[in-house]
């Protein structure tokens, strides 16, 4: 249990901060796709890019699982590219702040509620791919973990990545079916409370391992 | 992690659908992030000024405007129709350090929109963002009036990240400014633009007369 460790926090100072106007039309520039293609549609396009954008970034392969979480806790990994990844246990990995929250946060102060297309997509993304998310930000941002570990090699095997739980700037939260958690938390090494706990105050919990 | 993923996108849209495609989705995102942020009335310039200085019109957005107060735009019978303003940094600027920082260089794409842009509708763009944030501009002024004016927005000058500039010569000699200023104005701020009375009879356009 060591996400609040001292070597952890020079991390953030690599993150730069990105514009609101820039994360506000990316937003409405996905609901004019989706105006257009509907919510299967929309999903396709938003996994697809997900995926490229991790197949447009260098690949990394480390010796041990101890150089690997080294890198991602310096933000050189793929996974940290975007976002500060502590780490709770070796392979139970935790976000505070989702990098899609601000964008969210412009859109909300400065245009109003947001469009219900952003959880109808999910919605349809939950019931046909894999339950986990709960809007359109969460469907780029796991799809994207999850091509991001298959370009991941630690002592030549691949890594994989499963998410246990999100948690969205309203406090809407999302957590793997119950027929799946014990798994989860098995590969995490936390508890069902620790993970209650971490729920209240991070933005995302996933496990990363190799088999 | 959007933006960089948006600019992926646009990649993927421009060689499927071509820049063409991508440049009317950017039109259209302008057009509807400036409707879905809604009207705005003020009761004279000083009051407009001092909302941009404090971040309450839908300008405010872009990140830190300066009203450029030394700059008034006046109409042929010299009354004051408008007001230059200056963008300190390009909304672009942050997703490209971090498209550099992340995946390694910004895609193609990004200069063929602009090109695409530049040659089809109006020679003003640096990057492809410039297509949103320009047209934006145009469509949030229809939205706000002044003394109960609508207003309209001009795009006079940008400068790109790598430093090439671009500089609207015939909507300056509109409303009678020197380029050469406006180039030098470009030393400090990314984007300026002018923000005047619709309709306003320019002392530029009487010359041109």
């Amino acid at each position: 249990m060591s996400d609040n460790n001292d070597d952890q926090k020079p991390t953030t100072t690599y993150l730069i901060d990105d514009n609101p106007l820039v994360d506000v039309a990316a937003y409405l520039f996905l609901e004019d796709i989706a105006d257009k293609q509907g919510a299967a549609g929309m999903n396709t396009y938003l996994m697809s890019l997900a995926t490229s954008l991790a197949k447009s970034m260098p690949e990394e392969e480390y010796s041990t699982w101890d150089d690997f979480l080294d890198a991602l806790k310096k933000g050189e990994s793929i996974i940290s590219s975007f976002e500060v990844v502590k780490t709770r246990t070796e392979n139970c990995m935790i976000t505070q702040e989702c990098p899609f929250a601000r964008g969210w946060m412009e859109y909300t102060k400065r245009i109003g509620s947001f469009s219900a297309v952003h959880y109808d997509v999910a919605d349809y993304y939950n019931s046909n791919v894999k339950p986990g998310t709960i809007n359109t930000a969460c469907i780029i941002h796991q799809t994207f973990r999850s091509a991001a570990a298959e370009r991941i090699k630690v002592a030549g095997k691949t890594i994989k990545y499963a998410q246990i739980a999100a948690v969205w700037g309203d406090g809407v939260k999302k957590i793997a079916p119950d027929e799946w958690l014990p798994i989860l938390l098995n590969k995490a090494k936390i508890t069902r409370t620790e993970l209650n706990m971490i729920l209240r105050n991070n933005a995302d919990i996933f496990v990363l391992y190799i088999e | 992690m959007l933006d960089v993923a948006l600019v992926s996108l646009i990649q993927d849209m421009s060689e499927k659908a071509g820049v063409e495609g991508t440049i009317q989705y950017w039109a259209r995102v302008g057009d509807s992030l400036a409707k879905r942020m809604g009207k705005e009335a003020y009761m004279g310039w000083p009051s407009f000024n001092v909302a941009l200085r404090e971040g309450r019109t839908a300008f405010s957005i872009e990140g830190e405007v300066t009203a450029l107060t030394d700059l008034a735009i006046t109409d042929a019978d010299g009354d004051v129709v408008g007001y230059i303003y200056a963008l300190k940094e390009c909304v672009f600027v942050p997703t490209i350090l971090r498209i550099r920082y992340s995946v390694g260089e910004v895609p193609k794409a990004d200069q063929a929109v602009a090109e695409e842009y530049n040659s089809s509708i109006r020679d003003t763009a640096v990057c492809n963002f410039c297509v949103i944030h320009q047209r934006f501009r145009e469509e949030v002024s229809k939205n706000i009036t002044i003394g109960e004016q609508p207003l309209e927005c001009s795009q006079l000058a940008a400068r790109g990240f790598t430093g090439d500039t671009k500089i609207a010569e015939d909507s300056l000699r509109t409303i009678g400014i020197n380029p050469e200023y406006v180039r030098s104005l470009l030393r400090n701020y990314a984007c300026v633009y002018a923000i005047l009375m619709k309709g306003a009879r320019l002392r530029g356009e009487e010359v041109e007369e």
